[in-house]
């Protein structure tokens, strides 16, 4: 896994891919501690994630539509799947790489905190719970984006199925309660109130184990195709 | 060191290897030759264990490459085709990163790295990035990247394509280097280069194995054939009716209708006849201009072609 992990970093930060994911979330992020924080002066740093948790639905894609589509694109993928590395190992290289560039793009919102601490004291529990139900939330949407990279060698479909994906799932429970579960991003709501919501931890952690192994089950399938 | 063991791959309704069998000793430089879609890349994706066969098992120094793919996996160094590599990346982070790959151990990787980079001759280029390379240069980078690890077993696949002369002939030596001390298994459509370098040579078509033999055998077996290329002018269309005249005539073949009216044949006779002298005085009286007459080396190529030709007609039958 190490050795994956190791040059995927390399990699999105060898290419503009990591900068440009960075940059965006973090300019994006300015303008919404402005909007969303500042421009009440107030010191609720965590009012600006749910602006926040929107943009990362669209620029998730950045990271991982490349993941697995590119590979098979260029026919790396042979080099990688005819080394003795298991496809699990692989995929759990390219995953925690990817997650790996949004927790530095995370821990960057921290400056804002740091900045509402020349004004006053925000409440740093309710900040913490946010960033991590924010990484969680990113987590997911992180799984999913491989997901759908590993279906396809294009990565253009790779994007736009997984914002298609967060999209309707994201409008779904206005259609009926039952596809609550489904809608990422309302499951995120409760952490800026400062809840630990163990229920939408428990959502958010399965998830994401269900595309981990999804992908792991379609790159095996690969093997075997008829 | 390879066994394959009745190996069968489907595409869908498509049969792109039909149970193959081979063996491959240690040391042994095989060539797999056919056109291009015979089977070739299935078949060393399966020996690299890339794709899973259908049917069949595939052994790779007693490791099954299904049941032990990590012992097996460990023994092999792949060039796949069109050599992928990772532009991003340079030559030597490229190569480490396959070290890597591979799980040589730490304290080997430098010296392990470093000589490939020597055998390959990319020690001057080691800090450039992939994407800047040229076309031969890419091709040595894919082969140091199989190379490292030093597996047992060398599979390339059409490691000269897309090379000019000099690079082939540069690539061929260091395949023939490399074979003293690996197992090589490399795939081409190149008649003259298999023969060049490889000791064994396996004819694949149509998924089906037609021939495992040596070269030099393997031209024995037409070489008892007697075969006239010809350029001709033929205005009245007589050739067909004239050659027919001649004795021992097995077969005239139009190879090419050249755009200055000319004509390319081949005529195929009995063995140990030489037929030239009567095509020269039947082809005047019947006016028709021989512009060239050659008699035919008989070559690989003639040997491939054949053993080709044979096995669609018994397949046709």
């Amino acid at each position: 896994m190490w050795a994956v992990l190791k040059k995927e970093i390399k990699s999105y930060f060898l290419s503009p891919i990591g900068y440009v994911f960075i940059g965006l979330f973090l300019a994006m992020c300015s303008l919404f501690f402005y909007l969303d924080v500042l421009n009440y002066g107030s010191l609720q740093f965590e009012n600006m994630f749910y602006s926040a948790a929107t943009i990362l639905t669209f620029i998730t894609p950045i990271l991982t539509m490349r993941m697995f589509a590119e590979e098979r694109k260029v026919g790396t993928e042979q080099l990688l799947y005819t080394s003795p590395r298991s496809i699990t190992s692989i995929v759990f290289g390219k995953f925690f790489a990817a997650l790996f560039v949004v927790l530095i793009a995370e821990l960057f919102t921290l400056i804002y905190l740091a900045i509402l601490f020349l004004f006053g004291t925000p409440h740093v529990q309710t900040a913490l719970v946010t960033i991590l139900g924010f990484f969680l939330l990113s987590m997911a949407y992180v799984s999913f984006g491989m997901f759908a990279s590993s279906i396809t060698e294009n990565q253009i479909i790779a994007g736009v199925v997984t914002i298609g994906f967060f999209i309707i799932t994201w409008f779904l429970p206005n259609f009926s309660t039952v596809f609550q579960p489904l809608s990422l991003i309302t499951m995120f709501d409760k952490f800026p109130l400062g809840l630990i919501a163990i229920e939408e931890i428990v959502s958010f952690v399965s998830f994401t184990v269900l595309f981990v192994l999804l992908t792991i089950i379609v790159l095996q399938r690969k093997k075997s195709v008829k | 060191m390879i066994e394959v063991k009745n190996v069968t791959k489907k595409y869908g309704s498509f049969t792109a290897v039909d149970n193959i069998s081979f063996n491959i000793e240690e040391g042994e430089i095989v060539g797999l030759l056919g056109p291009n879609g015979a089977g070739k890349s299935t078949t060393m994706n399966m020996i690299t264990g890339f794709l899973e066969p259908d049917e069949g098992e595939i052994i790779i120094d007693g490791n099954s490459i299904l049941k032990k793919p990590k012992k097996a996996k460990k023994q092999i160094g792949y060039m796949p085709e069109g050599v992928p590599l990772y532009n991003d990346l340079t030559v030597k982070e490229f190569i480490n990163y396959m070290a890597d790959l591979k799980m040589v151990q730490r304290n080997e990787k430098k010296e392990n790295v470093q000589k490939v980079m020597e055998q390959t001759n990319l020690i001057e280029v080691q800090n450039k990035l992939i994407r800047n390379l040229s076309r031969g240069y890419k091709q040595r980078v894919s082969m140091a990247g199989a190379l490292v690890g030093n597996p047992k077993i060398l599979i390339l696949d059409e490691p000269t394509v897309g090379l000019d002369p000099k690079q082939i002939t540069e690539i061929r030596s260091l395949i023939k280097s490399l074979g003293k001390e690996h197992t090589v298994i490399l795939s081409s459509h190149i008649l003259s280069e298999i023969s060049q370098i490889c000791k064994k040579v396996i004819i694949i078509n149509k998924g089906k194995i037609i021939a495992i033999d040596t070269p030099e055998n393997l031209e024995e077996k037409v070489k008892d054939e007697n075969a006239v290329t010809l350029t001709v002018e033929d205005k009245d269309n007589k050739i067909e009716e004239v050659t027919k005249q001649i004795k021992g005539i097995k077969e005239l073949k139009l190879i090419k209708d050249n755009e200055d009216g000319t004509k390319d044949y081949v005529i195929i006779s009995e063995e140990k006849i030489d037929i030239r002298k009567e095509i020269f005085e039947k082809y005047a009286k019947a006016h028709i201009t021989i512009f060239e007459l050659k008699k035919r080396e008989t070559t690989l190529e003639d040997a491939f072609m054949k053993l080709i030709e044979n096995k669609d007609e018994e397949g046709n039958k």
